[in-house]
């Protein structure tokens, strides 16, 4: 029959950890199930030594447990002892398989098959997955790990490997140089590892440095006391069973994405897309009543967010109506507003006002606002300037704004009234501002973030339908007609479509009849033609443009093979309408054909220079198609003197973001590793404290308010982001000449041994807080390095 | 979102300009100026006792040259003042060559061609040995770094280092599966790579040549195989070495397939070795050029601090002693 308790948590995250310590403080009946061994698996998998932080920090804690920035080891102490002192019923390794019932009427059934009836579910398992184990007798054993902290902690060992993904190859990598590694890949290749991986472990394979049993998986792990080694494990291989005596194995096979065992507990995601999480109520309640969803899995990626609705969420259970810790932060927020009584009237306000925002849910509104501003502007004031890079998301509440589009030489100027939004274009293509924006009069605006206004698209499909739609018509607009009225172009908007491509993906090929008009609007894409046996990039077209016309302008086959240069999305319009809208507007056809004489000219210079195709190519291998700003350097003008890198770290406290020698060279074009100040940062993706911001002038740069999660590092495509410790102090040039000592632009390696400073990422930020730009570029004595725009190309271009 | 659709098209040049070109040659321009000026007023000035530097002309000419040589002594200041706003260093050198440049005249016409065995023609001398180690070390910036570049061959040192590690390793494998005297040969080799070292090494390349160190192995293998010399000399791998390594390293390679071993292998060991030779050629090349470019650094800067005390004396010892 099983026990049977009032709440049931999942999981011991800083969530589940600060509920049940909750329900136990309220002397509640309670039980906290965690798979592992240990408590709150997330922090303890964090490095060792790692300091954690408490983002963010206007935001009050509220939990029986307590929680302050420090080390690891400390807070996972803190956590034990105090969960012990609140006599809180936990149980380790009991991992929750299946969650059935409703309110009332729980059943759980657990990994060893036992069963566990609760009143309550509260799902506290975080986003991490559960990570995958062997999966064979002996998993658990004390010579198998799932982790690897530091490689160089091991020496002249046999260690056996297990899996075939990046994880795995890149300790295996690393481990081999001090012992013998021996990989076990269930399959016959290593493809699913990025390319760098896969080539490099073939390699090692290859030279004997590493040993491989392909087509070959874990039997039976045995730990064999008292011998040496001290681990056996058996694998099943196609010829049949091997024995290999190792000190250690270290299985690296990825972890179950949570999504799956969610879904099974009857709780509805609400796209298919990866980023999507299930929608909670007000009340942390999800579609199934009785099942409580708190923490990262609700979309709150901070511990002490996680810690908070951990106690709220056993409030709630007990019918007590708390306020949400946020709410202080709100009113902050919105007792601005003319008219402000409580919260709750202000949000609804802005709810019923707003369209967009009608689908959310209470809670999503809230977190929504949490990360929004609310804005007064006075009549006439700018809000944003034409060519800004900002990317923040406007609603207007009350009031209107005045739009001006400029097209040709003519600007025209359309106004938007409460309940319209706008932002979005640069949002969407990650380019800059395509109009200026003038405040009309009692205007209230709320402005949201990039990241916010993001997790809404990928979470709530009608957002998305709406913005996509407006935008649709907004960019076909300003890109083929803006002196136009959208109404002139309605035709045009019926036929278009939103289309996604992958980096290398063709969007026509040369050669292929033309039906249709792309409209890049986000990424960029290079012109190729075939010549001589090979493809000639001709060009490279960024967002904002579109590519297609000549086919139709001139009703011939298309005369270029168009590919994305990174992941691209395009808006396709119909061939046949284009020519009809066409037809009836003699200006605009008069303009687009313009355009078209233009690009035939420069193809056929193009043509007659390829060796620049060989230079475009290369830049957008590197990158630059989606670059906003690069360093490049001449490598016939570079003395190799290291100013450069020398005044990055004078003007970024000892830390240099800048590698010259690192990257690859072209000719003489040599790409240094450094910041790209992406269109759409990969850095940005996954932050928890949402610490990295783009800047009016387009400089991507990271806030203190990073908590040094690594997560940017990894996710940077080109390598630019480290985490290290800036020094407080400078070094006095003037001291340094006249008696010698620290001397400026060197890496400062007294300080290295930090102790206990947290360590945070540290990228390039164009040296924004300094006039005259980067500082890189000013010291170079030779002209050598250079940042450069990809627009700065095309004026260069031009003026030849 | 932009309106006007616009292709872009990338320039292989032009985005960069280097040093000498900076704003249009500006400080060419001025120092051109400046020394047009100098010598029509000496032309035109006709003191009593013939030009020299206690004339008005020569006080004017004297006070300007030391002005400049302090100035031109601030580079290495505003060199390392890295968030110094006051113009930009490749401003600063383009000023500072032509600048640079302009005191010959200046100096010179200061002097007004009196030379003799003291502090003062000393000032001069040490100023035009500071001067011309400037103009041999533009030559070099001119030249070097493009040497630099083809040298590379888009690679890397640490690559270089990284893959000269592996082919030891791998040619040992492949000397130890043929027979132990090879493998002591290749062993030895590999002792004598030498890669950079001192001064010295960095600027001329290591005292005991690479090409000494893998002739050895070449010429100890070849004795006994002489004749298999010819019958080789016509392989691919051995067509991009000089004269007489290709003949040691085909003498190697007849004694392997003279010998027992396979073929293959030998022709193997044979490319690695060929290898190795040219990455560690490389990399001494990339290190001695390096040197090179940057070595002057180290004449014209003491140079300087030298000029600087010469020529207090001489404006200390003029005051005091006329
Ligand atoms: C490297 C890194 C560094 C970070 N640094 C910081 C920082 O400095 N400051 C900060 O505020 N945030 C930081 N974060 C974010 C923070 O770790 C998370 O927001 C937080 O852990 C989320 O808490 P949670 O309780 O929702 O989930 P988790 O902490 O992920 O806990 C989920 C728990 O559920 C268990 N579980 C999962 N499935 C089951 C199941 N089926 N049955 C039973 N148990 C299960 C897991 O084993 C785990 O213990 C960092 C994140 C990472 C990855
Ligand atoms: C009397 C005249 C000159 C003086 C006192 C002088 C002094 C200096 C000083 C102090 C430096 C800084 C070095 C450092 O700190 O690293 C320097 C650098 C340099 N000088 Fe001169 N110089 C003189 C003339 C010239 C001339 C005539 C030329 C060229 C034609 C020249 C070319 C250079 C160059 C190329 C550098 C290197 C800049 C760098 O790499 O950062 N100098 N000089
Ligand atoms: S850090 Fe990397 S991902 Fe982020 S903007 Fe720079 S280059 Fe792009
Ligand atoms: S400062 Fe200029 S010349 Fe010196 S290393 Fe950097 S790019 Fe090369």
């Amino acid at each position: 029959m099983g026990e049977s308790f009032k709440i049931a948590v999942i999981g011991s995250g800083p969530a589940g950890l600060s509920a049940a310590a909750r329900a136990a403080e309220l002397g509640l009946s309670h039980v906290l199930l965690e798979a592992e061994a240990h408590l709150s698996n997330t922090i303890y998998r964090y490095q060792k030594g790692k300091y954690v932080m408490a983002e963010p920090a206007i935001l009050p804690l509220r939990s029986p447990v307590s929680f302050a920035a420090g080390k690891r080891e400390q807070i996972l102490e803190t956590w034990n002892r105090e969960s012990d002192g609140l006599k809180v019923n936990r149980r380790l390794r009991s991992e929750v398989t299946g969650v059935s019932g409703t309110r009332g009427a729980f059943c759980l059934k657990l990994a060893d098959d036992s069963v566990i009836r609760a009143e309550h579910v509260v799902l506290a398992i975080g986003l991490q997955g559960n990570i995958r184990k062997l999966g064979c007798p002996g998993e658990d054993a004390a010579f198998v790990q799932y982790q690897l902290d530091d490689p160089d902690e091991y020496n002249d060992e046999t260690i056996v490997v297990i899996g075939a993904g990046d994880a795995a190859i890149e300790n295996a990598m690393a481990l081999c140089e001090r012992n013998k590694v021996i990989v076990v890949n269930r399959r016959d290749e290593f493809d699913r590892a990025k390319a760098a991986n896969n080539a490099a472990i073939l390699k090692a394979i290859a030279d004997g440095r590493i040993q491989c049993f392909y087509n070959s998986g874990p039997r039976k792990a045995e730990d064999q006391p008292g011998r040496r080694p001290r681990g056996l494990i058996i694998l099943n291989t196609a010829s049949g069973e091997v024995h290999l005596p190792c000190d250690r194995v270290i299985a690296r096979l990825g972890a179950t994405p949570p999504r799956k065992f969610v879904e099974g507990c009857g709780v509805a995601f609400p796209t298919a897309d990866v980023t999507s999480l299930p929608a909670v109520s007000a009340t942390y309640e999800s579609n199934v009543a009785g099942l409580y969803i708190i923490g990262a899995l609700a979309g709150f990626p901070l511990i002490k967010q996680a810690m908070n609705q951990g106690y709220e969420v056993v409030e709630f259970i007990q019918g007590h109506n708390v306020e949400p810790a946020d709410e202080p932060l709100l009113r902050g927020k919105f007792g601005a507003m003319p008219g402000f009584r409580t919260v709750d009237a202000a949000l609804e306000l802005v709810q019923r006002r707003v369209p967009v925002l009608a689908p959310l849910t209470r809670l999503q509104l809230r977190e929504f606002l949490l990360d929004s501003e609310l804005r007064l502007p006075q009549q006439g004031e700018v809000i944003f300037e034409r060519n800004a890079y900002s990317d923040s998301f406007y609603s207007i509440v009350n009031g209107q704004v005045d739009i001006e589009l400029v097209g040709g030489k003519a600007t025209r100027t359309v106004t938007l009234g409460p309940g319209e939004f706008f932002g979005e274009m640069s949002l969407i293509s990650g380019r800059r501002r395509s109009a200026t924006v003038h405040a009309g009069p009692n205007c209230m605006l709320v402005e949201t973030p990039r990241r916010s206004m993001n997790k809404l698209i990928y979470s709530i499909p009608a957002v998305k339908r709406v913005l996509d739609q407006s935008f649709l018509s907004r960019a076909i607009q300003a890109a083929i007609a803006p002196e136009r009225p959208p109404v002139a172009l309605q035709s045009l908007i019926a036929t278009a479509s939103v289309l996604a491509f992958k980096p290398g993906e063709h969007l026509f090929r040369e050669g292929e009849p033309g039906d249709c008009l792309h409209l890049i609007r986000k990424g960029s894409v290079t012109i190729s033609r075939h010549m001589d046996g090979r493809d000639v990039v001709l060009a490279y077209v960024p967002a904002g443009q579109y590519v297609g016309e000549m086919a139709l302008v001139s009703n011939i086959p298309r005369s270029a093979t168009v590919t994305a240069a990174v992941a691209t999305e395009t808006i396709r319009i119909d061939g046949e309408a284009f020519k009809a809208m066409l037809a009836q507007d003699p200006p605009v056809k008069a303009r687009v054909e313009e355009i078209y004489k233009n690009r035939l000219a420069r193809n056929v210079s193009a043509l007659q220079q390829p060796e620049r195709g060989g230079v475009i190519g290369f830049l957008m291998a590197q990158g630059v198609g989606e670059a906003t700003d690069v360093l490049l350097i001449d490598e016939s003008l570079c003395v190799r003197c290291d100013q450069c890198e020398k005044a990055c770290t004078d003007t970024h406290g000892g830390l240099s973001r800048l590698n010259r020698e690192a990257g690859p060279t072209f000719e003489n074009l040599h790409v240094p590793t450094s910041c790209r100040h992406c269109e759409h940062p990969h850095c940005m993706k996954d932050c928890p404290p949402d610490a990295i911001k783009r800047a009016p002038n387009g400089e991507v740069f990271i806030s203190d308010a990073c908590i040094g999660c690594g997560n940017c590092q990894r996710n940077c495509p080109y390598g630019v982001i480290q985490m290290g410790v800036e020094s407080k102090t400078r070094p006095s040039l003037w001291r340094w000449m006249l008696f010698g000592g620290r001397e400026p632009g060197l890496q400062d390696h007294a300080h290295h041994d930090h102790g206990d400073v947290p360590k945070k990422a540290a990228k390039c930020d164009m040296c924004k807080s300094l006039p005259g730009g980067p500082a890189c570029v000013r010291a170079c004595p030779t002209g050598a390095a250079r940042r450069v725009s990809p627009e700065q190309f095309l004026r260069v271009a031009r003026k030849e | 979102m932009s309106t006007a659709a616009e292709t872009r098209t990338v320039p292989t040049a032009a985005i960069h300009e280097g040093f000498l070109a900076h704003a249009r040659f500006r400080y060419f321009k001025l120092a051109s100026l400046l020394c047009v000026l100098a010598v029509a007023v000496y032309w035109w000035d006709d003191p009593a006792d013939g030009p020299n530097g206690g004339t008005w002309l020569g006080y004017t000419l004297g006070t300007v040259g030391a002005l400049l040589i302090v100035w031109l002594t601030l580079l290495g200041w505003r060199k390392r003042d890295y968030s110094s706003r006051l113009g930009t260093v490749r401003g600063w050198l383009s000023a500072h060559v032509y600048l640079g440049l302009s005191l010959i005249t200046i100096a010179t016409l200061h002097t007004g061609f009196h030379f003799g065995w003291n502090v003062h023609t000393l000032s001069y001398v040490l100023m035009l040995l500071v001067i011309a180690s400037g103009v041999y070390g533009t030559i070099v910036y001119a030249r070097y770094p493009t040497l630099i570049t083809v040298n590379r061959d888009q690679s890397t040192r640490e690559a270089w280092l990284a893959e000269l590690d592996e082919l030891n390793e791998q040619s040992l494998k492949l000397a130890d599966a043929l027979d132990t005297q090879v493998h002591q040969i290749i062993v030895q080799s590999i002792d004598r790579i030498r890669i950079g070292g001192g001064l010295r090494a960095q600027l001329f390349g290591p005292r005991e040549p690479l090409r000494k160190a893998f002739a050895q192995v070449e010429k100890e293998l070849g004795m006994t195989t002489r004749f298999m010399a010819t019958k080789l000399r016509a392989q691919p791998s051995m067509r991009s070495l000089g004269p007489d390594e290709s003949s040691t390293v085909s003498f190697m390679a007849g004694q392997l397939v003279g010998g027992s071993h396979d073929n293959e292998s030998a022709q193997k060991l044979l490319d690695l070795v060929a290898r190795r030779r040219d990455i560690a050629g490389r990399i001494n090349r990339d290190i001695r050029l390096h040197a090179q470019m940057q070595v002057w650094l180290y004449i014209h800067v003491p140079l300087t601090f030298a000029l600087l005390a010469a020529l207090l004396a001489h404006i200390l010892s003029v005051f005091i002693y006329w």
